[in-house]
């Protein structure tokens, strides 16, 4: 990728003022987002960290309509948005819902896998800082292998890899999934890009900086988003109707821990008797990483696909 | 004009009245429920099935399907999803319509509260029916164990009564920005043939405008956040606005009646009282089909009276009080339940005793009658009539003890 000023916020749509905690990955993606998408956009919000940030009423931090609703429904009450805006001639729209990890690999998921079969035209944009934030880092599906949260009855972290959300939506055969990161921001804005002129249900799933959850340095939020797609713990890569297309392919190998050993999160991992779990990590994002490229591969009849 | 199309109540060549604009048709419940939305011109439907409300959401499919009704009508994943849907389009201006029963209404409580609170309008249908352990036979307890949430609640006796519920219940939803639940009694309602006059929709649309947009609506020109954090003050205050919003809905849904009989001849109360005087010693309290059967016994026994509640919530104490005005104070109250909320006393007593407490000092029994879907035969209301009569306690089961 070539340096460019496409990660620039021209036209700012969200107000000053914003009630996240420093270096969260929330408020950032709420600007690039709204910028590209522009006014004529309703995003429908289910309980997250964002239906704080986005301010209490009377207020409003984003130049647009927000309709916060329930926790499990965000999808479905963006169906409902969608179809009223479609019978009054309103389809050019965008309907967008901002969910996090809890709102879409647990309990908002059924609401999703429906909307998504259907074919709503909405663009789903969820931020996965891996776990439930809000309510105080407690552990959700998406929560890392390894990580400490404060719901670990297990014996202190989590024991159990994280569902692969991208997957499952695969299988929802979308027009258009991909995977972004704040620290890759021509390649985010781009997706957001290519999501708003798709029609149909689209996906986008951010990897979201957590300071307090991930028990970070918030200076280095972005750094540590960087590495995990260095690490490919986290790779940018794309879905059309289950063709797969790698977007970004790191030049060297960065082994997992130069980006676990920055989060508190993993910190127990660094002692010596758990070493075979930061192997295990390694291993399974070695192998997650073959599985995506073998399917790049098999995606395009064997050629890998022109990079846009 | 609007002479042209009023309509009135002729006495025909038998007993049985005729309605001007109206066709007259044999329908069951749930399909008198479909025609009054699609007389509403209702603009979206989220459906999913459940016992015994399929054949509503079955029917609006096919009528959606043959271009009978411009709506936009939606598959959902649950009814969870149907509720939230419904709070979308609804926030969008839409005419919202949708129907359940049982467990999707106990599985949609989160989001009935949410609908209530964000001051949406719509009329969704409820055919009762009680929890699992299985059971898909009329019963209150779903509806009633949602009587709380901030929706006002109608129970129908006749299809007929449904059908022109719902009507009367667009127009009340959309004044006050309250939605409603019209509640109709499973098989006995639901799947049970009548005849119905079913009016034309030049009558319906004359009755019942467009639905306008108000506060709680998307304008794409003046954006808005809807239902984020409401801090405690605000949060009051939004209550108290909605408090006394509901205190008008007794007085609201007598006017929109008599409006109602003025365009199509039928008249309707919140509650209504049958035979009840100086010289009534025990009066019945029922909701929706049980009224029917205790209207034929109480024919047979001069003393006794009947009082049906179509209005459930919020109640209606003073319909109540003024229909009782004539009863003596040594008379009694019968409630008939088909409901079990877990207390001692059913929903109907509960509500009872609320609505007479400092007013009237009149003794209430308790008769459990119709719970799970138990029958409530002449019988079983001539069983209650006799022991409250000869042998009153507080809280019986009306086919148990
Ligand atoms: C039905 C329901 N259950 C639980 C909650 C409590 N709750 C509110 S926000 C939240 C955490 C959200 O986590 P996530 O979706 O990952 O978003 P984040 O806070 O991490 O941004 C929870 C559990 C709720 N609002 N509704
Ligand atoms: S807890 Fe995490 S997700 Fe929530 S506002 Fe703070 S940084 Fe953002
Ligand atoms: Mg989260």
């Amino acid at each position: 990728m070539s340096p460019t000023q496409e990660f620039l916020i021209k036209d700012e749509k969200v107000y000053s003022g914003a009630l996240s905690c420093r270096g969260c990955a929330w408020s950032l993606l709420a600007r690039h987002l709204s910028s590209i998408l522009g006014d004529n956009t309703v995003y429908v919000v289910p309980a997250c960290c964002f239906s704080i940030i986005s301010g209490p009423y009377p207020l409003n931090g984003l130049k647009g309509n927000i309709v916060h609703t329930v926790f499990a429904g965000a999808s479905a009450t963006a169906t409902g948005v969608r179809a009223a805006l479609d019978r009054q001639g309103k389809a050019d729209t965008t309907v967008v819902v901002l969910a996090g990890d809890g709102g879409t690999f647990d309990i908002g998921l059924q609401a999703l896998s429906g909307a998504a079969a259907r074919g709503e035209n909405i663009l789903y944009v969820v931020n996965n800082n891996g776990a439930y934030m809000n309510t105080g880092i407690q552990t959700s599906t998406a929560t890392p292998y390894g990580a400490v949260t404060t719901t670990n009855p297990g014996g202190g972290y989590k024991r159990t890899w994280p569902k692969d959300l991208m997957g499952i939506i695969a299988a929802h055969n979308l027009p258009y999934a991909a995977t972004c990161s704040l620290a890759y921001l021509d390649d985010l804005r781009r997706k957001v890009r290519k999501a708003a002129d798709t029609r149909g249900f689209r996906l986008l799933m951010v990897d979201g900086p957590c300071p307090p959850g991930h028990k970070t340095d918030p200076a280095l939020s972005i750094s540590i988003a960087r590495l995990a797609v260095e690490t490919k713990l986290f790779p940018l890569f794309e879905i059309e109707r289950q063709r797969y297309t790698l977007n970004y392919i790191p030049d060297k190998e960065v082994p997992v821990t130069e980006c676990l050993k920055y989060q508190g999160r993993f910190k127990h991992l660094f002692n010596e008797e758990n070493g075979y779990i930061l192997e295990e990590i390694q291993e399974h994002a070695d192998h997650y990483w073959r599985q995506l490229q073998t399917k790049a591969e098999l995606s395009w009849n064997g050629k890998e696909k022109e990079k846009t | 004009m609007l002479e042209e199309i009023k309509s009135t109540s002729l006495a025909g060549e038998d007993k049985l009245p005729k309605y001007r604009d109206h066709e007259e048709r044999i329908l069951k419940g749930n399909y008198a429920a479909a025609e009054a939305a699609r007389l509403c011109r209702v603009g979206f439907i989220p459906a999913y099935p459940i016992t015994p409300q399929t054949t509503i959401v079955e029917r609006l499919s096919e009528m959606v399907a043959n271009g009978e009704l411009d709506a936009t009508y939606i598959n959902m994943d649950s009814e969870h999803s149907v509720f939230a849907a419904a709070m979308g389009a609804a926030l969008g201006g839409e005419r919202v319509f949708t129907a359940t029963a049982g467990q999707g209404l106990f599985y949609a409580h989160e989001v009935l509260q949410a609908i209530s609170h964000f001051r949406l309008p719509m009329v969704v249908c409820n055919v009762g029916r009680p929890s699992i352990p299985w059971n898909i036979w009329s019963d209150q307890s779903d509806s009633l164990s949602q009587r709380d949430t901030g929706w006002i609640q109608y129970y129908g006796e006749s299809a007929q009564e449904v059908l022109d519920t719902i009507i009367q219940s667009y127009m009340l939803s959309e004044k006050l920005n309250i939605p409603v639940m019209a509640v109709l009694d499973a098989f006995y309602q639901s799947h049970t043939s009548e005849n119905i006059w079913v009016p034309s929709q030049k009558l319906v649309d004359a009755f019942l405008p467009p639905r306008k947009a108000g506060a709680m609506h998307i304008d794409l020109e003046h954006p808005k956040a809807f239902g984020g954090l409401v801090p405690p003050e605000h949060y009051y205050k939004f209550s108290y606005n909605a408090w006394k919003d509901a205190r008008k809905v007794e007085a609201l849904s007598t006017e929109i009646a008599a409006r109602f009989a003025r365009y199509f001849g039928r008249q309707y109360s919140n509650v209504e009282a049958v035979n009840i005087g100086p010289h009534t010693r025990l009066v019945l309290v029922t909701v929706s089909t049980i009224t029917t059967t205790a209207r034929g016994v109480v024919r047979n026994y001069p003393d006794v009276g009947l009082l049906k509640l179509r209005l459930f919530r919020p109640f209606p104490k003073t319909g109540v009080l003024e229909a009782l005005r004539a009863l003596p104070d040594d008379a009694v109250l019968a409630n008939v339940e088909r409901n079990f909320l877990g207390d001692a006393e059913g929903a109907i007593q509960q509500e009872m005793k609320r609505a007479l407490f400092g007013a009237r000092n009149l003794r209430m029994l308790d008769f459990y009658a119709g719970v799970g879907g138990k029958d409530v035969p002449p019988e079983t209301i001539e069983k209650i009539i006799y022991q409250a009569k000869n042998d009153p306690r507080d809280i019986s089961w009306a086919d148990v003890d």
